[in-house]
């Protein structure tokens, strides 16, 4: 049994810095979305009210009359009022907006720009990111400020944070062993993926 | 010195299929082969709950107490116990329904013997596959550290990523919830922010396969509604972990997280 030294493991990779910053791909925008409102939710003080402060949901339907420009993107929907969005750059002046917002419904149309989340603590520390939105989705996030308590949280921030499929490298299946998952015992699947690796590996 | 040829074989046991890599001299390869189906073979007797004769399923009966029970069913419950302790409860052999499942320790004993056998024989570079749950020794067949593909469960057809063994790390397990026979019970299921679980697959990265199963198992079963939670369960003991969300988002500490993207 080792002995937990917290600093040895989440310091590891300290010296890469905690500038995390995660891209979106343009046309994944629900997905993508919704797996960093998650990902970056990395306590009970919900990075994700950040967030949802910023982000509206999807782009309402073009309206007929003329779009007026919004600073304040949507309403908070979840409490956490000390979490306000501010756009740091001019919306553009064709961004959607409802025509009619019903008062209980916090949908809106999604505003260009990019926005930047309030500073929210979180047990890690206190973290902002900004959001940038073009054409009504989702096209950048950016941690801006990934915790202020010293290289282990600002390490252990990036750990949490999600990796998005497309940033994963994908398996150099030719160097490839063995494969270990979740639905590895569905027979025919293994019988046949491990037969064929461990025959590509029977070098002699 | 002679370099020994690599012998590959596969068995059924403990409901999947158990692949074994060995370099080894071809004389010794019979007895260890041998050796290592006897080893699962054995486990899987006396611990079995599909056997109904079985010494596990006779204390599922109540025809058996644990304390008139063989040296090895309670070895392996002290095990299991101390893997339920270390994980806060997360992982742990009492399912639900009041039976004792020593399966989630069991199929680690039996890979953790079978590597000892294949040692004991003579081989310093092996693999022990049983059912994605996997003991490494030494260098692969090129000569390079063990390279190991990591399955998507959003489409098990194919591999996600692949990740090295480095350090001291010499096993790998993942738990899923679409694995056949699963060993998981959700605590407050429901509760956390996923409902399900945070994570779909959890694979973990240890010094020995009998962690690596424990905790990739406790890390599945661990719903909290913070992802990142697995951090508390793999970091006192020096694990690597590689989780992927139902919604395909994929987490893992820094080792392997180097490993997997450009940019790290």
């Amino acid at each position: 049994m080792q002995t937990y030294d917290p600093s040895a493991y989440f310091t590891h990779h300290q010296g890469k810095g905690f500038a995390v910053r995660v891209r979106a791909a343009i046309g994944a925008v629900v997905a993508s979305g919704s797996i960093l409102l998650v990902g970056w939710n990395v306590g009970q003080q919900s990075l994700a009210n950040t967030l949802s402060s910023a982000l509206p949901a999807r782009p309402a339907p073009a309206p007929s009359a003329a779009a007026k420009p919004s600073a304040t993107p949507s309403p908070v929907p979840t409490a956490m009022p000390t979490t306000v969005a501010t756009p740091t750059a001019a919306p553009a002046p064709a961004a959607p907006v409802p025509a009619a917002p019903a008062p209980a419904a916090p949908a809106a149309g999604a505003t260009d720009g990019t926005f930047t989340g309030s500073l929210t603590n979180t047990p890690y520390g206190t973290v902002q990111v900004s959001v940038t939105i073009a054409g009504g989705k989702i096209t950048d996030v950016a941690a801006l400020k990934l915790t202020d308590r010293g290289s282990q949280s600002a390490s252990i921030s990036r750990q949490v944070a999600p990796i998005l499929k497309g940033e994963v490298l994908a398996a150099q299946s030719a160097n490839v062993s063995n494969v270990s998952g979740g639905t590895y015992t569905t027979e025919g699947y293994l019988m046949s993926l491990q037969s064929a690796l461990d025959q590509a590996h029977f070098t002699g | 010195m002679t370099t020994a040829p690599w012998h590959h074989d596969r068995f059924a046991a403990m409901g999947t299929m158990v692949s074994l890599g060995v370099q080894l001299a071809d004389d010794a390869w019979p007895a260890a082969l041998a050796a290592a189906k006897a080893a699962f073979e054995e486990l899987e007797a006396r611990f079995s709950l599909y056997r109904p004769e079985s010494e596990l399923s006779h204390i599922a009966d109540g025809s058996l107490t644990l304390p008139a029970a063989s040296d090895e069913l309670r070895d392996a419950y002290a095990l299991a116990v101390r893997w339920r302790n270390e994980t806060g409860g997360a992982f742990t052999p009492d399912r639900p329904d009041g039976v004792l499942d020593l399966n989630g320790v069991v199929k680690a004993l039996a890979i953790e013997q079978v590597g000892a056998v294949i040692r004991a024989a003579g081989a310093r570079n092996f693999s022990v596959n049983a059912g994605g749950d996997i003991l490494y020794g030494g260098v692969d067949a090129a000569g390079e550290p063990w390279t190991t593909g990591i399955t998507d469960p959003l489409d098990p057809d194919v591999l996600l990523t692949s990740v090295e063994l480095f350090g001291e790390h010499r096993a790998i397990a993942t738990s899923g919830f679409s694995e056949r026979g699963q060993h998981i019970w959700l605590h407050g299921a429901g509760t956390g922010s996923f409902g399900l679980g945070d994570f779909s697959q959890v694979t973990v990265m240890a010094t020995d396969i009998v962690a690596a199963d424990a905790l990739a198992t406790a890390i599945l079963a661990a719903s909290d509604g913070r992802p990142a939670a697995f951090a508390d369960l793999a970091g006192p003991h020096g694990a690597e972990v590689l989780a992927v969300t139902p919604d395909g988002a994929v987490y893992a500490t820094p080792g392997i997280r180097s490993q997997i993207t450009a940019d790290s």
